[in-house]
Protein backbone atom coordinates (compact mmCIF):
# COMPACT_ATOMS: atom_id res chain seq x y z
CA UNK A 1 0.00 0.00 0.00
CA UNK A 2 1.45 3.33 -1.02
CA UNK A 3 1.34 6.42 1.15
CA UNK A 4 -1.25 7.93 -1.16
CA UNK A 5 -3.63 4.99 -1.22
CA UNK A 6 -3.35 4.67 2.55
CA UNK A 7 -4.90 8.11 2.89
CA UNK A 8 -7.78 7.42 0.52
CA UNK A 9 -11.13 6.36 1.96
CA UNK A 10 -12.19 2.83 1.11
CA UNK A 11 -15.75 1.98 0.09
CA UNK A 12 -16.12 0.21 3.46
CA UNK A 13 -15.15 3.35 5.34
CA UNK A 14 -17.56 5.44 3.31
CA UNK A 15 -20.28 2.87 3.91
CA UNK A 16 -19.58 2.95 7.66
CA UNK A 17 -19.84 6.74 7.77
CA UNK A 18 -23.04 6.62 5.75
CA UNK A 19 -24.43 4.03 8.17
CA UNK A 20 -23.79 6.37 11.12
CA UNK A 21 -25.88 9.05 9.40
CA UNK A 22 -28.75 7.07 8.00
CA UNK A 23 -29.36 5.24 11.27
CA UNK A 24 -30.07 8.52 13.03
CA UNK A 25 -33.84 8.62 12.72
CA UNK A 26 -34.10 12.20 13.93
CA UNK A 27 -31.56 13.36 11.37
CA UNK A 28 -33.34 11.55 8.56
CA UNK A 29 -36.66 13.09 9.59
CA UNK A 30 -35.29 16.63 9.88
CA UNK A 31 -33.44 16.51 6.57
CA UNK A 32 -36.47 15.01 4.82
CA UNK A 33 -38.67 17.74 6.24
CA UNK A 34 -36.26 20.53 5.28
CA UNK A 35 -36.00 19.32 1.71
CA UNK A 36 -38.73 17.07 0.33
CA UNK A 37 -41.25 18.03 3.00
CA UNK A 38 -40.85 21.73 2.39
CA UNK A 39 -41.37 21.38 -1.35
CA UNK A 40 -44.44 19.20 -0.92
CA UNK A 41 -46.00 21.43 1.70
CA UNK A 42 -45.29 24.64 -0.21
CA UNK A 43 -46.69 23.33 -3.49
CA UNK A 44 -49.76 21.79 -1.89
CA UNK A 45 -50.61 25.02 -0.07
CA UNK A 46 -49.94 27.16 -3.12
CA UNK A 47 -52.03 24.94 -5.38
CA UNK A 48 -54.90 24.76 -2.90
CA UNK A 49 -54.90 28.54 -2.65
CA UNK A 50 -54.90 28.78 -6.43
CA UNK A 51 -57.77 26.33 -6.74
CA UNK A 52 -59.77 28.18 -4.11
CA UNK A 53 -59.25 31.60 -5.72
CA UNK A 54 -57.56 31.62 -9.10
CA UNK A 55 -58.03 35.40 -9.48
CA UNK A 56 -55.81 36.48 -6.62
CA UNK A 57 -53.65 33.36 -6.31
CA UNK A 58 -51.52 32.29 -9.24
CA UNK A 59 -50.63 28.67 -10.09
CA UNK A 60 -48.07 26.77 -8.02
CA UNK A 61 -45.86 26.19 -11.06
CA UNK A 62 -44.03 28.24 -13.63
CA UNK A 63 -40.63 29.94 -13.87
CA UNK A 64 -41.11 32.43 -11.05
CA UNK A 65 -42.30 29.77 -8.63
CA UNK A 66 -39.34 27.63 -9.64
CA UNK A 67 -37.07 30.54 -8.72
CA UNK A 68 -38.73 31.02 -5.34
CA UNK A 69 -38.56 27.33 -4.55
CA UNK A 70 -35.00 27.01 -5.80
CA UNK A 71 -34.07 29.69 -3.28
CA UNK A 72 -36.07 27.87 -0.59
CA UNK A 73 -34.43 24.52 -1.36
CA UNK A 74 -31.04 26.18 -1.41
CA UNK A 75 -31.57 27.97 1.91
CA UNK A 76 -33.15 25.06 3.75
CA UNK A 77 -30.73 22.72 1.99
CA UNK A 78 -27.94 24.77 3.55
CA UNK A 79 -29.58 24.25 6.94
CA UNK A 80 -29.74 20.52 6.25
CA UNK A 81 -26.14 20.59 5.04
CA UNK A 82 -25.06 22.33 8.23
CA UNK A 83 -26.81 19.69 10.34
CA UNK A 84 -25.49 16.75 8.32
CA UNK A 85 -21.99 18.20 7.97
CA UNK A 86 -21.70 18.93 11.66
CA UNK A 87 -23.02 15.49 12.57
CA UNK A 88 -20.66 13.82 10.17
CA UNK A 89 -17.66 15.89 11.22
CA UNK A 90 -18.03 15.72 14.97
CA UNK A 91 -20.12 12.56 15.42
CA UNK A 92 -17.19 10.29 16.24
CA UNK A 93 -15.73 12.85 18.64
CA UNK A 94 -19.05 13.43 20.36
CA UNK A 95 -19.62 9.70 20.75
CA UNK A 96 -16.05 9.21 21.99
CA UNK A 97 -15.24 6.62 19.34
CA UNK A 98 -12.74 8.64 17.34
CA UNK A 99 -9.86 7.20 19.33
CA UNK A 100 -11.15 3.69 18.69
CA UNK A 101 -10.96 4.36 14.97
CA UNK A 102 -7.50 5.89 15.27
CA UNK A 103 -6.11 2.88 17.16
CA UNK A 104 -6.99 0.65 14.24
CA UNK A 105 -3.94 2.16 12.56
CA UNK A 106 -6.05 3.51 9.71
CA UNK A 107 -4.80 6.84 8.37
CA UNK A 108 -6.53 9.75 10.07
CA UNK A 109 -6.73 11.44 6.71
CA UNK A 110 -8.65 8.48 5.31
CA UNK A 111 -10.99 8.59 8.31
CA UNK A 112 -11.65 12.25 7.57
CA UNK A 113 -11.88 11.94 3.81
CA UNK A 114 -14.49 9.18 3.96
CA UNK A 115 -16.91 11.66 5.54
CA UNK A 116 -17.07 13.70 2.34
CA UNK A 117 -18.62 11.10 0.03
CA UNK A 118 -20.61 9.57 2.90
CA UNK A 119 -22.25 12.85 3.88
CA UNK A 120 -22.98 13.74 0.29
CA UNK A 121 -24.39 10.27 -0.36
CA UNK A 122 -26.76 10.91 2.52
CA UNK A 123 -27.67 14.53 1.75
CA UNK A 124 -27.75 14.81 -2.03
CA UNK A 125 -30.58 12.29 -2.62
CA UNK A 126 -32.88 14.32 -0.35
CA UNK A 127 -32.02 17.57 -2.15
CA UNK A 128 -32.24 15.93 -5.56
CA UNK A 129 -35.62 14.43 -4.71
CA UNK A 130 -36.87 17.78 -3.42
CA UNK A 131 -35.72 19.53 -6.56
CA UNK A 132 -37.13 16.81 -8.81
CA UNK A 133 -40.52 17.29 -7.15
CA UNK A 134 -40.27 21.04 -7.56
CA UNK A 135 -39.19 20.72 -11.18
CA UNK A 136 -42.18 18.50 -11.89
CA UNK A 137 -44.51 20.84 -10.02
CA UNK A 138 -43.17 23.87 -11.88
CA UNK A 139 -44.15 22.21 -15.16
CA UNK A 140 -47.30 20.33 -14.23
CA UNK A 141 -48.80 23.13 -12.13
CA UNK A 142 -47.69 26.00 -14.39
CA UNK A 143 -51.22 26.83 -15.46
CA UNK A 144 -51.02 30.09 -17.42
CA UNK A 145 -47.49 30.89 -16.20
CA UNK A 146 -44.42 30.43 -18.44
CA UNK A 147 -43.19 26.83 -18.28
CA UNK A 148 -39.47 26.44 -17.48
CA UNK A 149 -37.39 24.91 -20.21
CA UNK A 150 -35.41 21.71 -19.80
CA UNK A 151 -32.22 23.77 -19.85
CA UNK A 152 -33.49 26.08 -17.12
CA UNK A 153 -34.64 23.13 -15.01
CA UNK A 154 -31.27 21.45 -15.41
CA UNK A 155 -29.16 24.51 -14.64
CA UNK A 156 -31.31 25.48 -11.68
CA UNK A 157 -31.07 21.95 -10.34
CA UNK A 158 -27.30 21.94 -10.66
CA UNK A 159 -27.14 25.32 -8.95
CA UNK A 160 -29.24 24.02 -6.06
CA UNK A 161 -27.03 20.96 -5.67
CA UNK A 162 -23.87 23.04 -5.90
CA UNK A 163 -25.12 25.32 -3.15
CA UNK A 164 -25.95 22.43 -0.83
CA UNK A 165 -22.71 20.58 -1.55
CA UNK A 166 -20.73 23.74 -0.85
CA UNK A 167 -22.38 24.29 2.52
CA UNK A 168 -21.92 20.63 3.42
CA UNK A 169 -18.16 20.90 2.82
CA UNK A 170 -18.07 24.13 4.81
CA UNK A 171 -19.96 22.56 7.71
CA UNK A 172 -17.82 19.41 7.66
CA UNK A 173 -14.61 21.41 7.79
CA UNK A 174 -15.85 23.68 10.57
CA UNK A 175 -17.16 20.71 12.57
CA UNK A 176 -13.80 18.94 12.44
CA UNK A 177 -12.05 22.19 13.26
CA UNK A 178 -14.10 23.15 16.32
CA UNK A 179 -15.10 19.61 17.31
CA UNK A 180 -18.62 20.62 18.27
CA UNK A 181 -21.86 19.90 16.47
CA UNK A 182 -23.89 22.71 17.99
CA UNK A 183 -21.25 25.39 17.46
CA UNK A 184 -20.88 24.32 13.84
CA UNK A 185 -24.59 24.55 13.12
CA UNK A 186 -24.68 28.00 14.70
CA UNK A 187 -21.64 29.23 12.78
CA UNK A 188 -22.75 27.95 9.37
CA UNK A 189 -26.35 29.09 9.70
CA UNK A 190 -25.34 32.51 10.95
CA UNK A 191 -23.01 32.82 7.99
CA UNK A 192 -25.49 31.56 5.41
CA UNK A 193 -28.73 33.09 6.60
CA UNK A 194 -27.66 36.28 8.37
CA UNK A 195 -24.19 37.46 7.42
CA UNK A 196 -24.24 36.61 3.70
CA UNK A 197 -27.34 38.68 2.84
CA UNK A 198 -26.13 41.45 5.12
CA UNK A 199 -22.68 41.65 3.52
CA UNK A 200 -24.18 41.43 0.04
CA UNK A 201 -26.22 44.59 0.64
CA UNK A 202 -23.33 46.71 1.98
CA UNK A 203 -22.36 48.41 -1.26
CA UNK A 204 -19.45 50.22 0.35
CA UNK A 205 -17.66 46.88 0.54
CA UNK A 206 -17.39 47.02 -3.26
CA UNK A 207 -15.57 44.12 -4.85
CA UNK A 208 -14.78 42.66 -1.43
CA UNK A 209 -18.32 41.28 -1.50
CA UNK A 210 -17.19 38.92 -4.23
CA UNK A 211 -15.26 37.01 -1.58
CA UNK A 212 -18.50 35.98 0.10
CA UNK A 213 -19.43 32.53 -1.21
CA UNK A 214 -23.17 33.25 -1.08
CA UNK A 215 -22.65 36.21 -3.36
CA UNK A 216 -20.64 34.06 -5.74
CA UNK A 217 -23.36 31.39 -5.72
CA UNK A 218 -25.99 34.01 -6.52
CA UNK A 219 -23.95 35.02 -9.54
CA UNK A 220 -24.44 31.51 -10.94
CA UNK A 221 -28.21 31.72 -10.79
CA UNK A 222 -29.82 31.39 -14.23
CA UNK A 223 -30.82 34.81 -15.53
CA UNK A 224 -34.24 33.46 -16.50
CA UNK A 225 -35.18 33.17 -12.83
CA UNK A 226 -34.71 36.93 -12.55
CA UNK A 227 -34.65 37.97 -8.91
CA UNK A 228 -36.94 35.22 -7.68
CA UNK A 229 -34.06 33.16 -6.29
CA UNK A 230 -31.82 36.01 -5.17
CA UNK A 231 -31.25 37.20 -1.59
CA UNK A 232 -29.41 40.43 -2.23
CA UNK A 233 -28.31 42.64 -5.10
CA UNK A 234 -26.52 41.06 -8.03
CA UNK A 235 -22.77 41.60 -7.80
CA UNK A 236 -20.99 41.40 -11.10
CA UNK A 237 -18.33 38.66 -11.12
CA UNK A 238 -16.64 36.62 -13.79
CA UNK A 239 -17.30 32.88 -13.79
CA UNK A 240 -13.61 32.32 -13.09
CA UNK A 241 -13.84 34.56 -10.02
CA UNK A 242 -16.96 32.71 -8.87
CA UNK A 243 -15.23 29.35 -9.28
CA UNK A 244 -12.12 30.60 -7.49
CA UNK A 245 -14.10 31.93 -4.52
CA UNK A 246 -16.11 28.74 -4.09
CA UNK A 247 -13.12 26.44 -4.54
CA UNK A 248 -10.92 28.41 -2.14
CA UNK A 249 -13.60 28.48 0.55
CA UNK A 250 -14.41 24.79 0.18
CA UNK A 251 -10.78 23.70 0.03
CA UNK A 252 -9.84 25.91 2.96
CA UNK A 253 -12.63 24.46 5.09
CA UNK A 254 -11.78 20.88 4.15
CA UNK A 255 -8.03 21.36 4.65
CA UNK A 256 -8.57 23.04 8.02
CA UNK A 257 -10.84 20.20 9.13
CA UNK A 258 -8.43 17.56 7.88
CA UNK A 259 -5.50 19.26 9.59
CA UNK A 260 -7.35 19.38 12.91
CA UNK A 261 -8.47 15.77 12.63
CA UNK A 262 -4.98 14.53 11.87
CA UNK A 263 -3.25 16.50 14.60
CA UNK A 264 -5.65 16.48 17.52
CA UNK A 265 -5.07 14.38 20.62
CA UNK A 266 -7.54 11.55 20.15
CA UNK B 1 13.48 -12.84 36.63
CA UNK B 2 12.06 -9.72 38.22
CA UNK B 3 13.18 -7.10 35.76
CA UNK B 4 13.10 -3.34 35.69
CA UNK B 5 14.55 -0.43 33.83
CA UNK B 6 18.17 -1.23 33.00
CA UNK B 7 20.80 0.17 35.27
CA UNK B 8 18.37 1.68 37.72
CA UNK B 9 18.43 1.09 41.43
CA UNK B 10 15.30 1.41 43.47
CA UNK B 11 16.11 1.88 47.12
CA UNK B 12 18.03 -1.16 48.27
CA UNK B 13 16.77 -3.26 45.38
CA UNK B 14 18.84 -3.48 42.24
CA UNK B 15 16.71 -3.99 39.17
CA UNK B 16 17.62 -6.04 36.18
CA UNK B 17 16.74 -5.52 32.55
CA UNK B 18 14.88 -7.94 30.33
CA UNK B 19 17.37 -10.16 28.57
CA UNK B 20 16.74 -9.99 24.83
CA UNK B 21 19.09 -12.91 24.26
CA UNK B 22 16.89 -15.23 26.30
CA UNK B 23 14.81 -16.10 23.25
CA UNK B 24 11.78 -14.14 24.43
CA UNK B 25 10.29 -11.47 22.20
CA UNK B 26 9.16 -8.12 23.43
CA UNK B 27 5.77 -6.99 22.21
CA UNK B 28 6.08 -3.59 23.85
CA UNK B 29 9.42 -1.92 24.30
CA UNK B 30 10.02 1.70 25.20
CA UNK B 31 13.24 3.59 25.75
CA UNK B 32 13.22 6.89 27.58
CA UNK B 33 9.62 7.43 26.61
CA UNK B 34 8.48 10.81 27.87
CA UNK B 35 5.28 12.80 27.59
CA UNK B 36 4.96 16.34 28.83
CA UNK B 37 1.96 18.63 28.89
CA UNK B 38 3.53 22.06 29.16
CA UNK B 39 5.79 22.02 32.19
CA UNK B 40 4.17 18.92 33.64
CA UNK B 41 5.85 15.59 32.92
CA UNK B 42 3.24 12.85 32.94
CA UNK B 43 5.32 10.00 31.51
CA UNK B 44 8.90 10.25 32.68
CA UNK B 45 11.54 8.39 30.70
CA UNK B 46 9.73 5.08 30.84
CA UNK B 47 11.64 1.92 29.97
CA UNK B 48 8.90 -0.65 29.58
CA UNK B 49 9.50 -4.19 28.41
CA UNK B 50 6.55 -6.49 27.90
CA UNK B 51 7.39 -10.05 26.85
CA UNK B 52 5.15 -11.99 24.48
CA UNK B 53 2.52 -14.37 25.81
CA UNK B 54 1.88 -12.87 29.23
CA UNK B 55 -0.82 -10.98 31.04
CA UNK B 56 1.01 -7.80 31.97
CA UNK B 57 -0.36 -5.45 34.59
CA UNK B 58 0.56 -1.78 34.40
CA UNK B 59 -0.09 -0.90 37.99
CA UNK B 60 -0.15 2.45 39.66
CA UNK B 61 -2.29 4.89 41.56
CA UNK B 62 -4.71 7.24 39.86
CA UNK B 63 -2.82 10.04 38.13
CA UNK B 64 0.36 8.00 37.77
CA UNK B 65 0.37 8.40 33.99
CA UNK B 66 -0.97 4.98 33.02
CA UNK B 67 -3.55 6.15 30.52
CA UNK B 68 -1.19 8.72 29.04
CA UNK B 69 1.43 6.05 28.39
CA UNK B 70 -1.17 3.92 26.62
CA UNK B 71 -2.29 6.90 24.54
CA UNK B 72 1.30 7.57 23.52
CA UNK B 73 1.89 3.91 22.63
CA UNK B 74 -1.20 3.90 20.42
CA UNK B 75 -0.38 7.16 18.68
CA UNK B 76 -3.36 9.00 20.13
CA UNK B 77 -1.01 11.70 21.33
CA UNK B 78 2.60 12.25 20.28
CA UNK B 79 5.51 11.47 22.60
CA UNK B 80 7.67 14.33 23.83
CA UNK B 81 10.76 12.16 23.76
CA UNK B 82 12.15 8.64 23.64
CA UNK B 83 11.34 5.73 21.37
CA UNK B 84 8.96 2.80 21.33
CA UNK B 85 8.29 -0.44 19.50
CA UNK B 86 5.07 -2.39 19.25
CA UNK B 87 5.26 -6.02 18.13
CA UNK B 88 8.88 -5.35 17.23
CA UNK B 89 7.98 -2.44 14.92
CA UNK B 90 9.12 1.11 15.51
CA UNK B 91 6.30 3.50 16.26
CA UNK B 92 5.28 5.96 14.87
CA UNK B 93 7.31 5.01 11.76
CA UNK B 94 5.44 1.70 11.29
CA UNK B 95 2.41 2.59 13.34
CA UNK B 96 -0.27 1.42 10.91
CA UNK B 97 1.43 -1.94 10.43
CA UNK B 98 1.87 -2.47 14.17
CA UNK B 99 -1.62 -1.38 15.16
CA UNK B 100 -3.18 -3.71 12.60
CA UNK B 101 -2.54 -6.51 15.13
CA UNK B 102 -3.21 -4.54 18.30
CA UNK B 103 -6.56 -4.18 20.02
CA UNK B 104 -7.04 -1.47 22.60
CA UNK B 105 -9.52 0.12 24.92
CA UNK B 106 -8.49 3.51 26.24
CA UNK B 107 -10.41 4.63 29.30
CA UNK B 108 -13.99 3.42 29.14
CA UNK B 109 -15.16 1.91 25.85
CA UNK B 110 -17.40 4.33 23.95
CA UNK B 111 -19.83 3.63 21.13
CA UNK B 112 -22.42 5.23 18.90
CA UNK B 113 -25.47 4.76 21.11
CA UNK B 114 -27.90 4.96 18.21
CA UNK B 115 -26.31 1.97 16.48
CA UNK B 116 -26.56 -1.68 17.45
CA UNK B 117 -23.65 -3.60 18.89
CA UNK B 118 -23.12 -5.34 15.58
CA UNK B 119 -23.19 -2.07 13.65
CA UNK B 120 -20.66 -0.51 16.02
CA UNK B 121 -18.33 -3.41 15.36
CA UNK B 122 -18.96 -3.09 11.63
CA UNK B 123 -17.77 0.51 11.74
CA UNK B 124 -14.47 -0.42 13.32
CA UNK B 125 -14.19 -3.44 11.03
CA UNK B 126 -14.46 -1.07 8.07
CA UNK B 127 -11.43 0.79 9.38
CA UNK B 128 -9.58 -2.43 10.13
CA UNK B 129 -9.78 -4.03 6.73
CA UNK B 130 -11.65 -6.67 4.83
CA UNK B 131 -10.91 -9.61 7.16
CA UNK B 132 -12.18 -7.85 10.27
CA UNK B 133 -15.82 -7.92 9.19
CA UNK B 134 -15.75 -11.70 9.07
CA UNK B 135 -14.74 -11.78 12.75
CA UNK B 136 -17.74 -9.83 14.04
CA UNK B 137 -20.00 -12.79 14.77
CA UNK B 138 -17.21 -14.77 16.42
CA UNK B 139 -16.22 -11.84 18.62
CA UNK B 140 -19.81 -11.25 19.73
CA UNK B 141 -20.21 -14.95 20.46
CA UNK B 142 -16.98 -15.14 22.44
CA UNK B 143 -17.96 -12.23 24.66
CA UNK B 144 -21.49 -13.53 25.20
CA UNK B 145 -23.20 -10.72 23.33
CA UNK B 146 -24.67 -12.58 20.37
CA UNK B 147 -28.20 -12.42 21.76
CA UNK B 148 -28.07 -8.64 22.19
CA UNK B 149 -25.99 -7.87 19.11
CA UNK B 150 -28.86 -6.28 17.24
CA UNK B 151 -30.01 -4.07 20.11
CA UNK B 152 -29.00 -0.43 20.23
CA UNK B 153 -25.89 0.10 22.35
CA UNK B 154 -27.72 2.89 24.16
CA UNK B 155 -29.64 0.14 25.94
CA UNK B 156 -26.52 -1.76 27.08
CA UNK B 157 -25.29 -1.85 30.67
CA UNK B 158 -21.77 -0.68 31.51
CA UNK B 159 -20.62 -4.27 31.81
CA UNK B 160 -22.02 -5.11 28.39
CA UNK B 161 -20.23 -2.12 26.94
CA UNK B 162 -16.98 -3.35 28.46
CA UNK B 163 -17.51 -6.71 26.79
CA UNK B 164 -18.46 -5.08 23.51
CA UNK B 165 -15.27 -3.04 23.76
CA UNK B 166 -13.23 -6.21 24.04
CA UNK B 167 -15.20 -7.74 21.17
CA UNK B 168 -14.24 -4.70 19.12
CA UNK B 169 -10.60 -5.33 19.94
CA UNK B 170 -10.87 -8.93 18.77
CA UNK B 171 -11.74 -7.79 15.25
CA UNK B 172 -8.02 -7.21 14.78
CA UNK B 173 -7.23 -10.83 15.67
CA UNK B 174 -4.79 -9.09 18.01
CA UNK B 175 -1.42 -10.35 19.05
CA UNK B 176 -1.47 -7.65 21.69
CA UNK B 177 -4.42 -6.36 23.65
CA UNK B 178 -4.07 -3.12 25.61
CA UNK B 179 -6.86 -2.48 28.09
CA UNK B 180 -7.19 0.56 30.32
CA UNK B 181 -8.87 -0.21 33.65
CA UNK B 182 -10.88 -3.07 32.11
CA UNK B 183 -12.47 -4.15 35.37
CA UNK B 184 -14.36 -0.89 35.83
CA UNK B 185 -18.08 -1.49 35.75
CA UNK B 186 -17.88 -5.27 35.83
CA UNK B 187 -19.89 -7.15 38.41
CA UNK B 188 -18.30 -10.14 40.24
CA UNK B 189 -19.46 -12.57 37.56
CA UNK B 190 -18.13 -10.25 34.88
CA UNK B 191 -14.76 -10.02 36.63
CA UNK B 192 -14.59 -13.81 36.87
CA UNK B 193 -15.40 -14.11 33.17
CA UNK B 194 -12.84 -11.46 32.34
CA UNK B 195 -10.13 -13.34 34.22
CA UNK B 196 -11.06 -16.48 32.32
CA UNK B 197 -10.90 -14.54 29.08
CA UNK B 198 -7.43 -13.27 29.95
CA UNK B 199 -6.22 -16.78 30.76
CA UNK B 200 -7.60 -18.15 27.48
CA UNK B 201 -6.21 -15.25 25.49
CA UNK B 202 -2.73 -15.66 26.95
CA UNK B 203 -2.93 -19.44 26.50
CA UNK B 204 -3.21 -18.76 22.77
CA UNK B 205 0.24 -17.18 22.92
CA UNK B 206 -1.08 -13.63 22.80
CA UNK B 207 -0.30 -10.81 25.15
CA UNK B 208 -2.49 -8.57 27.27
CA UNK B 209 -1.36 -5.34 28.84
CA UNK B 210 -3.89 -4.02 31.29
CA UNK B 211 -3.56 -0.90 33.33
CA UNK B 212 -5.14 -0.76 36.73
CA UNK B 213 -4.93 0.89 40.10
CA UNK B 214 -6.32 -2.24 41.74
CA UNK B 215 -3.44 -4.25 43.21
CA UNK B 216 -5.58 -7.21 44.08
CA UNK B 217 -7.06 -7.48 40.60
CA UNK B 218 -3.70 -7.26 38.91
CA UNK B 219 -2.33 -9.93 41.22
CA UNK B 220 -5.22 -12.26 40.41
CA UNK B 221 -5.27 -11.58 36.68
CA UNK B 222 -1.68 -10.99 35.60
CA UNK B 223 1.57 -12.90 35.71
CA UNK B 224 3.82 -9.93 34.97
CA UNK B 225 3.58 -6.41 36.25
CA UNK B 226 5.16 -2.99 36.05
CA UNK B 227 4.61 -0.66 38.95
CA UNK B 228 4.40 2.96 37.96
CA UNK B 229 4.45 5.97 40.20
CA UNK B 230 4.48 9.64 39.20
CA UNK B 231 5.06 8.74 35.55
CA UNK B 232 8.02 6.46 36.22
CA UNK B 233 8.20 2.68 36.06
CA UNK B 234 9.50 1.76 39.49
CA UNK B 235 9.92 -1.94 38.90
CA UNK B 236 8.74 -4.58 36.44
CA UNK B 237 8.85 -8.33 35.96
CA UNK B 238 6.91 -11.43 36.94
CA UNK B 239 4.67 -11.23 39.98
CA UNK B 240 6.12 -14.43 41.40
CA UNK B 241 9.62 -13.02 41.19
CA UNK B 242 8.47 -9.79 42.79
CA UNK B 243 7.02 -11.65 45.72
CA UNK B 244 10.17 -13.78 46.14
CA UNK B 245 12.32 -10.69 45.98
CA UNK B 246 10.69 -9.31 49.10
CA UNK B 247 11.21 -10.00 52.76
CA UNK B 248 11.03 -13.59 53.98
CA UNK B 249 8.66 -14.21 56.82
CA UNK B 250 7.03 -17.04 58.68
CA UNK B 251 3.53 -17.24 60.08
CA UNK B 252 3.28 -18.67 63.59
CA UNK B 253 0.11 -19.70 65.40
CA UNK B 254 0.56 -20.67 69.04
CA UNK B 255 -1.47 -20.95 72.25
CA UNK B 256 0.40 -18.15 74.06
CA UNK B 257 0.95 -15.35 71.60
CA UNK B 258 2.64 -12.80 73.95
CA UNK B 259 5.27 -15.32 75.07
CA UNK B 260 5.86 -16.49 71.53
CA UNK B 261 6.26 -12.92 70.38
CA UNK B 262 8.89 -12.29 73.03
CA UNK B 263 10.76 -15.49 72.23
CA UNK B 264 10.76 -14.89 68.48
CA UNK B 265 11.69 -11.24 68.87
CA UNK B 266 14.75 -12.20 70.87
CA UNK B 267 16.04 -14.56 68.19
CA UNK B 268 18.97 -13.10 66.21
CA UNK B 269 17.52 -14.30 62.86
CA UNK B 270 14.28 -12.37 63.35
CA UNK B 271 14.11 -8.75 62.27
CA UNK B 272 10.73 -8.05 63.83
CA UNK B 273 7.49 -9.70 64.83
CA UNK B 274 4.08 -8.32 63.95
CA UNK B 275 0.65 -9.56 64.94
CA UNK B 276 -1.39 -10.14 61.77
CA UNK B 277 -4.51 -10.94 63.76
CA UNK B 278 -4.83 -14.60 62.84
CA UNK B 279 -1.15 -15.33 63.54
CA UNK B 280 2.20 -13.80 64.36
CA UNK B 281 4.35 -12.85 61.38
CA UNK B 282 8.07 -13.10 62.05
CA UNK B 283 10.08 -11.22 59.44
CA UNK B 284 13.35 -13.11 58.96
CA UNK B 285 16.89 -11.97 58.35
CA UNK B 286 17.80 -15.57 57.59
CA UNK B 287 15.26 -17.80 55.89
CA UNK B 288 17.18 -20.94 57.00
CA UNK B 289 16.39 -20.29 60.64
CA UNK B 290 12.79 -21.55 60.60
CA UNK B 291 13.55 -24.99 62.16
CA UNK B 292 15.51 -23.26 64.91
CA UNK B 293 12.57 -20.98 65.65
CA UNK B 294 10.26 -23.98 65.87
CA UNK B 295 12.62 -25.71 68.31
CA UNK B 296 12.81 -22.61 70.47
CA UNK B 297 9.02 -22.34 70.71
CA UNK B 298 8.52 -26.05 71.48
CA UNK B 299 11.35 -26.10 74.06
CA UNK B 300 9.64 -23.21 75.80
CA UNK B 301 6.53 -25.36 76.21
CA UNK B 302 4.39 -23.59 73.62
CA UNK B 303 1.92 -25.55 71.50
CA UNK B 304 2.61 -24.66 67.85
CA UNK B 305 -0.55 -25.06 65.82
CA UNK B 306 0.86 -23.60 62.59
CA UNK B 307 4.23 -22.67 61.21
CA UNK B 308 4.38 -21.80 57.54
CA UNK B 309 6.20 -19.47 55.16
CA UNK B 310 4.56 -16.11 54.88
CA UNK B 311 3.66 -15.35 51.28
CA UNK B 312 4.00 -11.66 50.53
CA UNK B 313 1.16 -10.19 48.55
CA UNK B 314 1.71 -7.80 45.70
CA UNK B 315 0.24 -5.12 47.91
CA UNK B 316 2.88 -5.71 50.58
CA UNK B 317 5.66 -5.59 48.00
CA UNK B 318 4.16 -2.47 46.42
CA UNK B 319 4.14 -0.75 49.79
CA UNK B 320 7.69 -1.86 50.52
CA UNK B 321 8.91 -0.49 47.20
CA UNK B 322 7.09 2.80 47.41
CA UNK B 323 8.19 3.23 51.04
CA UNK B 324 11.80 2.78 49.97
CA UNK B 325 11.30 5.33 47.23
CA UNK B 326 9.79 7.82 49.64
CA UNK B 327 12.63 7.26 52.10
CA UNK B 328 15.20 7.66 49.33
CA UNK B 329 13.64 10.91 48.13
Amino acid sequence: MTALTATLPTPRLVGADLLKLRRRRGLVAVVALLTVGTVVIANVIKELLHLSNSVTQGPAGGVTMLGHMAWTISALGAVAAAIVGSTSGSGDLDAGVYRDLVVTGRSRLALFASKIPAGLAFLVPFVAAAYALEAAASVVLAGGNPVPSIYLLTVTGLWTLLSVVFYYLLALGVACLVGSRSYTIGIVLAWRLALTPLLATITTLGVARELVPGVALDRLLPAALHDAARQGPRVGMSIAAVAAVLVVWAVAAVVAGAWRDTTRDA
Amino acid sequence: MWAAPPGRTVGAMTTQAFDPTSGDVLVVETAGLTKRFGERTVVASVELQVPRGVAFGYLGPNGAGKTTLIRVLLGLTPASGGSMRLLGMAVPERRAEALARVGAIVEEPRFHGHLTGRENLAIVAAARGRYAAARIDGALERLGLAARADDRVGTYSLGMRQRLGIARCLLADPELLILDEPMNGLDPAGIRDFRAFVRDFVAEGRTIVLSSHLLDEVEKTCDHVAIVDQGRVVVQGSIAALRDGGEHSVLVEVDDRPRARALLGAHPAVARVVDDGAALRAVLLDSESVPDLNTRLVDAGLRVARLEPGRASLEQRFLEITTRLENAA
